[in-house]
């Protein structure tokens, strides 16, 4: 019998209705009604996107910049609900998408590594075990007790990824986060996100970084304005994504 | 031999069940309620000195003028069996926690944006935050209502131990008015500052600073008297300082409307989530 897949995608479309008048307030509703003015623009982020991710599989997505890779991954996260299609997600979820979103400058990192957990889905009180471990990796193990708005933005970042990875999820998905910290810390976050892939996780890895892609990936999807263009092998699909120009 | 199957974390078919989902939610996500609540209890006055104490400041101040205004009024005249400035402060407290509540809690969810865009929580659990961060703001100010009581010779009766009563309904009340909003609010902006003007006029709609006696025989009797908030007005007072159990007919109005409230209030934002969680 076979495993499901970890990552089901199919048909999804995400649609955004933009208000070509921005209807903003109900003054302006009550104003358009009044004048019978209905239009509004409707956006396609997404357009029948389908695949699937298989068990410990690398699968990357590229492609230029409003393409939907990151709106797609919103989907995948749950943060964003496809308007039709339909996703399943199968296992754990680490979503390393928009890390230290939740960062409360005001609190310190001990408390703040707690909350973010917290927001993650995770026990507070597993969370409140973790923190010297999660601080010492983060390499801010001197400054757990202080107000995080005194942190640059390196170890701010480093903080939120020591959090993030600090389980061992079914799935992980990334976004671009291998850019965090400096070129020790881009070494060991490296190693840290191998040492996860060989425990068996699924990886969806959103980047630009076309030869990091192709090294990572088995498989990888070209998505263009909301459409798949290219899913296929490595190889093949970043060749002709480079080709394209 | 069969693999094991992991379980579906997540399927976008599965809708949510109105009212069913949400209250699985706020149980599920209980420690993160309450993390949130203290971080928003707190952070506001993490470098200042009177610390938490400051948002009981606020109603206090509202007391010592209207009570410099009205205690002429409303203090003589043998309306009152207790002194003005305890039926004043009791009545201002409670209308500060409906008011403070319904109009935090109906901004929760725009506030909460930059959270719920960047990862996935259920966000209703941001509007019951904030209205508990309330009902614990309501909780704090009756520190210094208890030593008004103890000053003034009114005492603390036994019934104070049924001002959670109140205190509960109110707070399911503040949520579930406070979530109509909130869904509201994503779509008008305006919503919330047409809220806060609405409800900068309870305290003309229910005995706050003035007594239920002036309406007397007038048809604005009928209009104050089947106001949900002065049922909680009314039971309030009675519990935490006058040491009466209220009729029924009040705390019945204060069950079924709090549940009502807290069931509509659900149910509508539910409906509406996922055009809501796309317009944030």
């Amino acid at each position: 019998m076979e495993v499901a897949a970890p990552i089901e995608v199919s048909d999804v479309t995400l649609r955004y209705r933009l208000d070509r008048n921005r209807v903003g307030t109900v003054k302006e509703a009550a104003v358009r009604f009044v004048k019978r003015d209905h239009s509004y623009e409707s956006i396609l982020a997404l357009d029948g996107v389908t695949f699937t991710v298989s068990p410990g599989e690398i699968f990357g997505v590229i492609g230029p910049n409003g393409a939907g890779k990151s709106t797609l991954m919103k989907i995948i996260a749950r943060v964003l609900p496809p308007s039709s299609g339909r996703v399943i997600v199968r296992g754990s979820v680490a979503p390393m998408i928009e890390l230290g979103a939740g960062f409360n400058p005001e609190f310190t990192a001990r408390e703040n590594v707690i909350i973010y957990g917290a927001l993650l889905g995770r026990d507070p009180k597993f969370m409140r075990e973790r923190v010297d471990v999660i601080v010492e990796w983060a390499g801010v193990a001197d400054f757990v007790d202080i107000p995080v708005r005194t942190f640059s933005s390196g170890m701010k970042g480093r903080l939120a990824f020591s959090v993030a990875t600090d389980i061992e999820p079914d799935i992980l998905l990334v976004d671009e986060v291998l850019a965090v910290g400096d070129q020790a810390f881009r070494k060991k976050s490296e190693a840290r996100m191998n040492e996860l892939i060989s425990g068996g996780a699924s990886v969806v890895v959103v980047s630009h970084a076309l030869g990091l892609v192709r090294r990572l990936s088995e498989r990888v999807m070209w998505i263009d304005s909301g459409r798949v263009k290219m899913i296929g092998p490595a190889q093949e699909v970043v060749d002709a994504y480079e080709a394209s120009g | 031999m069969t693999v094991a199957q992991p379980t579906v974390y997540y399927d976008s078919d599965q809708n949510r069940r109105p009212l069913i989902t949400e209250f699985r939610n706020f149980w599920r996500y209980r420690g993160l309620i309450k993390l949130l609540v203290v971080r928003q209890l707190t952070v506001r006055y993490k470098r200042s000195v009177l610390g938490v104490w400051w948002t009981v400041l606020n109603p206090i101040l509202t007391i010592a003028v209207l009570w410099v205004i009205f205690s002429n009024f409303f203090g003589r005249g043998g309306t009152l069996d207790e002194p003005y400035i305890v039926y004043l402060s009791a009545g201002i407290l409670l209308s500060t926690y409906f008011v403070q509540g319904v109009n935090s809690t109906g901004a929760s969810i725009i506030n909460s944006r930059n959270i719920l865009v960047k990862m996935y929580l259920p966000p209703e659990i941001f509007a019951l935050v904030t209205a508990l961060a309330a009902a614990a703001h309501f909780i704090l100010s009756l520190v210094p209502l208890f030593l008004l009581q103890l000053l003034t010779g009114v005492g603390i009766p036994w019934t104070v131990i049924l001002v959670p009563l109140p205190l509960v309904t109110m707070l399911m009340f503040v949520t579930g008015i406070g979530l109509l909003i909130a869904s509201a609010a994503v779509y008008f902006r305006d919503v919330l500052d047409i809220t806060r003007v609405l409800t900068s006029l309870v305290n003309f709609l229910i005995p706050t600073f003035w007594t239920i006696g002036i309406l007397e025989g007038k048809s604005a009797l009928t209009l104050v008297e089947n106001n949900p908030v002065y049922s909680y007005l009314v039971s309030f007072r009675l519990l935490v300082y006058k040491g009466v159990i209220p009729e029924r007919r009040f705390l019945i109005m204060m069950v079924v409307s709090s549940v009502v409230a807290l069931m509509l209030g659900v149910y509508v934002f539910s409906r509406n989530w996922r055009r809501v969680v796309v317009r944030l």
